[in-house]
């Protein structure tokens, strides 16, 4: 106590040293005319290229067609960053942002922190089930919480089998489709492999996220491992456990992909470089593996034992706890913007990342895009077959019993029935604590 | 890192070796024989990627990195460099980088030689026990202190300015028992001719106390300067503005690719953009830095 009232008196006294640097430096900040309306915007980064200048174009976009709103855009590292930014924030007593993009699977652990808002009224006077129904369902999935919508789709992605034409053909596979379900997956990938060890059949991480493309499994087999409120999961049941078999057999037992933990950041120069001639990885990687491969890509959907698919998965738009009226009126109008057709069309055609909602792809930008690059179109096709991402309360620590779970059975150190049960059990001790 | 900075193919000057060093001298010259091939497999070891990484941040970024082509590809290009610095404004956060490093090292070589002082010359009440209490802050996290430290910088009204980067790291515990122990060493005789030529207590420590401290206060600064050149998280939280933000917040654009694959041109070349002055720093003053180091017993 003490060592920190010696430091604070030392930064005090620092301080006034520094008085006159201060006025200097802080000064510039109330600028804008006292009717305007000043929106904080945070937002993280997870793809790469351009990012703050496409955001800072659509601000100055949605700044022309709302005079008297300014928003100030915060870059704020990645998504744990930003998380933490936020938190400290409001712990410390200062003003959060008035609008961030957030994990959308970060709902539950927002709404126990009381940091966001629901959305409710403002979507009721923007039309209510017919503007949500404008979006795709499946981003809609990790938004809904205790009769309340809380966030609307920004940056979504979801995972997508990529596959190597030219191998599939040489192999004589059809290279116009991907494999339909996981036992043609296991057959196409035994054509596939060389016994050389040159080239594998397919690759599928399991390292940084690994309960994520693991959920592709569990989809594909009819289930999913979200429980039916955020205070479950649905970790041991017999699809969950013969989904992490099915996982851990295509190296352990037909032997068409490495052994071990596969890192997430190599797959995709795995799959250029044609060491590998299947992966399973975000559609956000499309742009990057088209400049990169020199054969031809073709992009298909995640399986299981009963067919296509994946799990939802990036982040979303929310609006902070605490914000004044007149902001918040401002920041429902930057919400919907970011998420309307026109901005969703262009951030998914620079960044990767799916549109928010099937009109976006009825725009004529996204049109002529998708006629360079049809290989985009099969992502947003795709989402029919895509459910909800894990969550739950306390979600990071949740997703990481899973992801050791898959882990463990994939390094051999357990079996998929006894993993799963234990991470069950964990998840389900921790989860007591909530009432719902 | 430590084993590098101790090789022996950097031998001290003698004369100013003092009698304990001495005696460390020795046991290096003892590792000549099989050490040199243990010591150079480590150097080696430590820079591999820092070369690896030169060689890819010129890596065409339409070429896949194979194991076949896993230097710098085909055609070489500077584009990731020229790619890297339109994505962040590097020169601005360069300013301010230098600013908050340069400020936080200023104020502490002030707080730490003053602090050291006191508690290596002078006899007050709750001495130790304030000087225990520095010691455990050591013990302390940085990262637990995120919260009340932000709580302080909103109280003063200081949130997103480059003050605000600095203000928590102007008191060193590290560096105040760092330069009590070198101030002790100092013997006492020539603190009393001082005295008795008519210096006062600033005077004293002006021309008798620092330096010979100056290796300790050379270590410390390399140590400061590292730690504040590469921190990421108080920044982030404390800062909005591009004229706030240091160079670690602009490298962030390029690590943080949790969506996607490696893009290993890009993430070096901005890597590189970021570490390179350090990197030129370390190699201007290596021979002062590695002396520094051995004078004031740090690893």
């Amino acid at each position: 106590m003490i060592a920190e009232q010696w430091r604070r008196l030392l930064a005090a006294s620092a301080t006034a040293v520094l008085a006159a640097t201060l006025s200097a430096c802080g000064g510039s900040a109330a600028t804008a005319a006292p009717s305007a309306v000043a929106l904080t915007f945070y937002y993280p980064v997870a793809v790469p290229g351009p990012i703050t200048q496409l955001i800072d174009g659509y601000i100055s976009k949605f700044e022309q067609q709302n005079p008297g709103i300014t928003v100030k855009p915060v870059l704020s590292g990645g998504y744990p960053d930003t998380l933490t930014k936020i938190e400290t924030t409001i712990k410390g007593g200062g003003t959060p942002p008035d609008v961030a993009v957030m994990l959308s699977t970060d709902l539950y652990s927002l709404v126990d922190s009381n940091a966001i808002q629901p959305l409710d009224s403002q979507i009721a006077a923007a039309g209510g089930n017919n503007y949500l129904n404008g979006f795709y369902p499946a981003f809609l999935a990790n938004s809904r919480y205790q009769g309340h919508v809380w966030s609307l789709p920004f940056q979504r992605s979801t995972p997508v089998l990529y596959y190597n034409k030219d191998m599939f053909q040489a192999a004589g596979l059809d290279p116009s489709k991907g494999p339909a379900n996981y036992q043609e997956m296991v057959a196409d990938a035994q054509k596939l492999t060389k016994p050389d060890g040159s080239t594998w059949g397919i690759e599928i991480s399991s390292d940084g996220i690994p309960y994520w493309l693991f959920q592709s499994f569990v989809i594909g087999n009819g289930s999913n491992v979200v429980g039916s409120a955020p205070n479950q999961v649905s970790f041991d049941t017999p699809q969950v456990v013969s989904a992490l078999q099915d996982f851990a057999d295509l190296s352990a037992k037909y032997h068409v992909m490495p052994s071990g933990i596969l890192q997430w950041a190599n797959m995709p120069n795995d799959f250029v470089a044609g060491k590998a001639a299947m992966i399973w990885h975000s559609s956000g990687s499309l742009a990057n593996i088209l400049k990169q491969a020199k054969f031809n890509v073709g992009v298909s959907y995640t399986v299981g034992e009963q067919g296509f698919g994946a799990p939802t998965g990036g982040g979303n738009l929310y609006m902070l706890k605490g914000i004044p009226a007149d902001h918040q009126a401002a920041a429902w109008k930057f919400i919907q913007f970011m998420s309307s057709n026109d901005i969703q069309a262009d951030w998914s055609m620079h960044t990767g990342y799916i549109a928010a909602s099937p009109a976006a792809y009825q725009t004529a930008a996204m049109k002529a895009y998708l006629a360079k690059t049809p290989q985009a179109s099969v992502a947003p096709d795709g989402l029919k077959y895509a459910k909800a991402e894990l969550s739950a309360h306390d979600n990071a620590q949740v997703q990481k019993f899973l992801g050791d779970a898959v882990q463990a059975v994939l390094t051999g150190k357990s079996d998929p029935s006894s993993a799963l049960q234990s991470a069950q059990q964990q998840a389900t001790q921790l989860l007591s604590a909530f009432k719902n | 890192m430590s084993s590098s900075l101790a090789s022996p193919s950097s031998p001290l000057p003698r004369g100013s070796a003092a009698g304990r060093l001495s005696v460390r001298l020795h046991r290096f010259r003892l590792l000549d024989a099989s050490g040199v091939v243990v010591l150079a497999i480590v150097a080696i070891g430590w820079a591999v990627p820092l070369i690896w990484a030169m060689a890819v941040s010129v890596h065409s970024p339409d070429e896949p990195i194979t194991a076949s082509n896993l230097w710098w590809g085909s055609k070489p290009t500077l584009s990731n460099y020229a790619q890297a610095f339109q994505i962040a404004p590097f020169a601005q956060y360069y300013v301010n980088t230098i600013l908050i490093v340069a400020g936080i090292l200023v104020v502490q070589l002030v707080t730490i030689s003053l602090a050291g002082y006191a508690f290596a010359r002078y006899r007050f009440r709750g001495q130790n026990l304030l000087f225990f209490l520095i010691l455990l802050q050591l013990m302390v996290p940085s990262s637990a202190l995120i919260v009340p430290n932000y709580s302080t910088i909103r109280q003063l009204h200081l949130f997103d300015t480059l003050v605000a980067v600095m203000l928590p790291y102007f008191g060193s515990a590290f560096g105040v028992f760092l330069m009590r122990q070198t101030f002790k060493t100092v013997p006492r005789d020539l603190d009393d001719a001082a005295r008795v030529d008519g210096a006062n207590w600033l005077q004293t420590l002006w021309h008798v106390y620092i330096p010979p401290a100056r290796p300790a206060m050379v270590a410390f600064a390399l140590s400061s300067i590292s730690f504040h050149w590469n921190d990421f998280l108080w920044p982030l939280v404390v800062t909005n503005s591009t004229n706030s933000r240091p160079l670690t917040v602009g490298l962030a654009v390029f690590t943080q690719l949790g969506e996607i694959g490696a893009q290993w041109p890009l993430v070096t070349a901005g890597t590189l953009i970021v570490v390179g002055p350090l990197l030129v720093l370390f190699l201007v003053f290596q021979r002062q830095f590695i002396e520094s180091f051995l004078h004031s017993g740090l690893k």
